[in-house]
């Protein structure tokens, strides 16, 4: 087990490598953060300038040499824009995002694992029917017009919420919900049709024939075996809403999260904060990952590590 | 059965599809929530403002962020300030100046005037403050304004002088930019300048809670007019679409910058001449737009009541023959624009001996408002008399290397146009200069006037200066000019504000209805 852990922390270490080293590159040769900082009438001179003092007229090399020893001793440089240490600043977003994604995945679970069950113990009946469609529904919607939707609909005709912002429930349960939708969709799906796979086993039959009673029968035998793939959606679903879905969410809401600064970010070419927020994101996924993996243990006695 | 089935949960999934969107056609018009304002104060004492994002930060000396501005021209002063009509500088932190010879300005200070930490203002914080932004190692983004400066030195405790590398007739407009902060705070404080600014101005920064607000409170020492509004928060709200909510919500109650489409749906709409506008830089140098009757006739083409009424919703007015607007220093207020007509255009592009050769359009879309519908619009009216226009658009990257190559500059180009200096200068010089970076025009005429006027200290002859090229330009045209376009900002019903041409947000001008 340690062993393993070892392993993988190991490989993320690569992966955290890689994809800085891919932004990296990304940036410096399609990027041109001068073009952006100065109004559109700066002279040729102070363009030079500023390219000058942001040290992005020394050689491509030398200046992935500076970045990485700086990454190493986890120092991005301060921000172009707000002349704070970059790392600093992507953190401080962390908590809001987090806040965020952890309510609505858990929203999510707690209805969408219930109705997977129960439509797959009564296949064909109106709950699975209205489930099949409505999870359909809800994986097809695109986040960011459903937010405006439920805006226009709970905070300003109905005024149970606020539009925006951040601070009290009146704030997060439209973001909530609106970021909830799409893997509670996904989970329904993948729930009911691993649930329905394994009802249909002959174990379950064997553990019928038996005597044992229906909610044993369900919960501990199929559930558990049906558990893992909805633990691995899960796992990807989590990993999607904090680097692409919540960057939506939280545009739409005026939420503080490092979805918005990753968008701001690209926006003003700030290369420091937008490389050490890309690390934040990636580190936080790669632990969501392994995680999951060290899971699948509780609930497959096969997995060994 | 099991049809029923499938037609009873397809009923169900639509019925709760409607329920999400059928509220919004508003079967119950919109009540106000009693649960917004608990127990609501008789008059309200503090309003919010909508920012487009948050200040990246508040040292005013660095970043160039107008979302910063938004807050920061509220805390900081500098020694002059523009009118909020005339554009004309008027005192602030100086009283009076005076111009000792063409490079040496000088300033006297305002007696008794109090920094936010209850310092008073000296002639040190001057210097300190000028000497700051032109720091090369400063790195200050909005240096560019203040090139022209060489250094600054005190008289005597209330006296400072100016010095520049030549003569500079814009002196007085750059001051307006350049804010006065406190010597002993920014030296003490080190990098948490950025947060924690201590100014002159009318209001005073008491929070800010990153990503969520800044909080403003009237400052009691301040040296002017107290202003109206005792307290103020500004939220940061990047989506155009969800200012508008929260302004019809009664949450917020001043949104900068609404779409035109937007205007029709807040409590009161507010609008000021704008900063930006689009234009059609022609090529002067080489190709087909170098005859001057084809530069003529793609003036007299453009329809630009159309566009300003109808892609810009009336939030636009026709451009008057000029990069300028009434008010900016070198304005020229007998220019008109050309009119529309089509025959006209005909005529001259048949005297040009014109065959239906191709003509480049290079734009951009996604940049600014309506870049790519613009384009798009003049190209169709161009090509509505007969000319062969091809129309491309460019990613921003591209668009702007092509913008400051003359070599690659095409037949016709958009771009946008903004002159937060309000004076001549700065457009001539870049765009019309034949050295300038953004230019295609070639007139060694005109480059003579542009060179003479940037160093010309009476302002009479400067501004006649300017008025000659500004009809040079018109008759042998440099541009299509075609609109200028309007800040639009959303206001609650109590709100009073008149919005400035400079785009400023100014918090010491509004007043609520009832105090």
């Amino acid at each position: 087990m340690l062993r393993y852990v070892f392993t993988r922390l190991i490989y993320t270490v690569v992966v955290i490598l890689g994809v800085s080293l891919l932004v990296f590159v990304i940036t410096h040769v399609i990027g041109n953060p001068v073009n952006v900082m100065l109004p559109l009438q700066a002279s040729e001179e102070e363009r030079a300038q500023l390219k000058h003092q942001l040290g992005l007229d020394k050689p491509l090399s030398t200046q992935l040499k500076e970045f990485l020893a700086g990454m190493v001793r986890l120092d991005f440089g301060k921000s172009w824009w707000q002349q704070e240490p970059a790392l600093q600043l992507a953190l401080r977003r962390v908590p809001a995002t987090f806040q965020l994604v952890i309510m609505a995945f858990t929203v999510a679970a707690l209805i969408s694992i219930p109705l997977g069950i129960i439509a797959a113990y009564r296949p064909g009946s109106i709950i699975d029917r209205f489930l099949t469609t409505t999870s359909l529904v809800g994986v097809c919607l695109p986040s960011f017009w459903v937010g405006l939707l439920l805006v226009i609909t709970f905070a300003v005709k109905l005024g149970w919420f606020a539009t925006s912002g951040y601070g009290t429930y009146r704030h997060i349960v439209l973001p909530v919900v609106t970021l909830a939708i799409l893997p509670a969709g996904h989970m329904a799906q993948i729930m009911r049709f691993s649930m329905l796979d394994q009802l249909n086993q002959q174990y379950v039959t064997t553990a019928r024939a038996k005597g044992l009673d229906e909610a044993t029968v369900v919960f501990k035998h199929a559930l558990k075996n049906a558990a893992t793939a909805v633990l691995t959606m899960g796992g990807m679903d989590l990993g999607r809403m904090l680097a692409g879905e919540t960057a939506a969410v939280e545009m739409v809401y005026a939420w503080p999260g490092f979805g918005s600064l990753i968008l701001e970010t690209i926006a003003r070419q700030d290369f420091p904060l937008l490389q050490a927020s890309v690390f934040v994101v990636a580190v936080i996924i790669c632990l969501i990952n392994l995680a999951v993996d060290l899971s699948y243990g509780l609930f497959d006695p096969r997995i060994r590590y | 059965m099991k049809v029923w089935s499938r037609v009873i949960a397809l009923l169900l999934a639509v019925v709760l599809g409607i329920s999400l969107a059928g509220c919004s056609s508003g079967q119950k018009p919109a009540e106000k929530p009693a649960e917004k304002q608990p127990e609501a104060p008789k008059v309200k004492d503090s309003i919010t403002i909508a920012l487009q994002g948050e200040p990246t930060s508040l040292d005013p000396q660095f970043p160039d962020d107008g979302n910063m501005r938004a807050v920061t021209d509220n805390v900081f002063e500098g020694l002059l300030e523009l009118d909020g009509q005339t554009l004309k500088p008027k005192p602030a932190l100086a009283t009076e100046y005076k111009v000792v010879n063409p490079t040496t300005w000088e300033f006297k200070l305002r007696s008794g005037v109090k920094f936010h930490n209850g310092e008073t203002l000296t002639a040190d914080d001057v210097v300190f403050s000028v000497t700051r932004i032109i720091d090369p190692k400063f790195k200050s983004q909005i240096a560019g304004n203040f090139s022209s400066i060489k250094t600054a030195k005190k008289v005597d405790d209330s006296t400072v002088q100016i010095i520049t590398n030549g003569p500079d007739p814009a002196m007085p407009v750059r001051l307006t930019l350049l804010k006065i902060m406190n010597k002993k705070h920014v030296e003490s404080v080190g990098d948490k300048v950025t947060t924690q600014p201590v100014g002159t101005g009318p209001y005073k920064v008491t929070e800010w809670n990153r990503g969520v607000h800044i909080l403003v409170e009237r400052f009691d020492q301040y040296w002017g007019n107290k202003p109206s509004i005792p307290k103020a928060k500004y939220r940061f709200i990047q989506e155009g679409s969800t200012r508008l909510s929260a302004l019809k919500a009664g949450e917020i109650d001043l949104a900068v910058n609404l779409l035109p489409e937007y205007a029709k749906e807040v409590p009161q709409v507010a609008t000021a001449e704008g900063l930006e506008f689009p234009f059609i830089r022609l090529n002067h140098f080489k190709g087909i737009m170098a005859n001057k009757l084809m530069r003529l006739a793609v003036n007299y083409a453009i329809d630009k009541e159309a566009i300003a009424k109808n892609l810009f919703g009336g939030y636009a007015t026709v451009a008057q023959g000029q990069l300028f607007k009434p008010g900016y220093v070198g304005f020229n207020p007998n220019l008109k624009p050309y009119p529309y007509d089509p025959e006209k255009a005909k005529e001259l592009i048949k005297q040009a001996g014109y065959k239906g050769e191709k003509i480049q359009l290079i734009a951009e879309r996604g940049r600014y408002l309506k870049d790519g519908e613009f384009a798009e619009a003049i190209s169709m009216m161009l090509r509505d008399v007969g000319l062969n226009v091809e129309l491309k658009y460019y990613d921003w990257q591209e668009w702007l290397k092509t913008l400051f190559n003359r070599e690659r500059a095409p037949d016709m180009m958009y771009s946008s146009h903004g002159n937060e200096m309000f004076d001549a200068d700065r457009t001539f010089s870049s765009l019309v200069h034949s050295k300038g970076p953004m230019s295609s025009y070639n007139s060694a005429e005109v480059d003579k006037k542009i060179d003479q006027a940037r160093t010309e200290m009476d302002p009479a002859k400067r501004q006649k200066l300017y008025e000659e090229i500004g009809q040079m330009i018109y008759d042998d045209p440099a541009f299509i000019c075609v609109v200028n376009l309007k800040d639009i900002y959303g206001l609650s019903k109590d709100l009073q504000w008149k919005p400035r041409q400079d785009s400023r947000i100014t918090l010491y001008e509004m007043k609520l209805a009832g105090q």
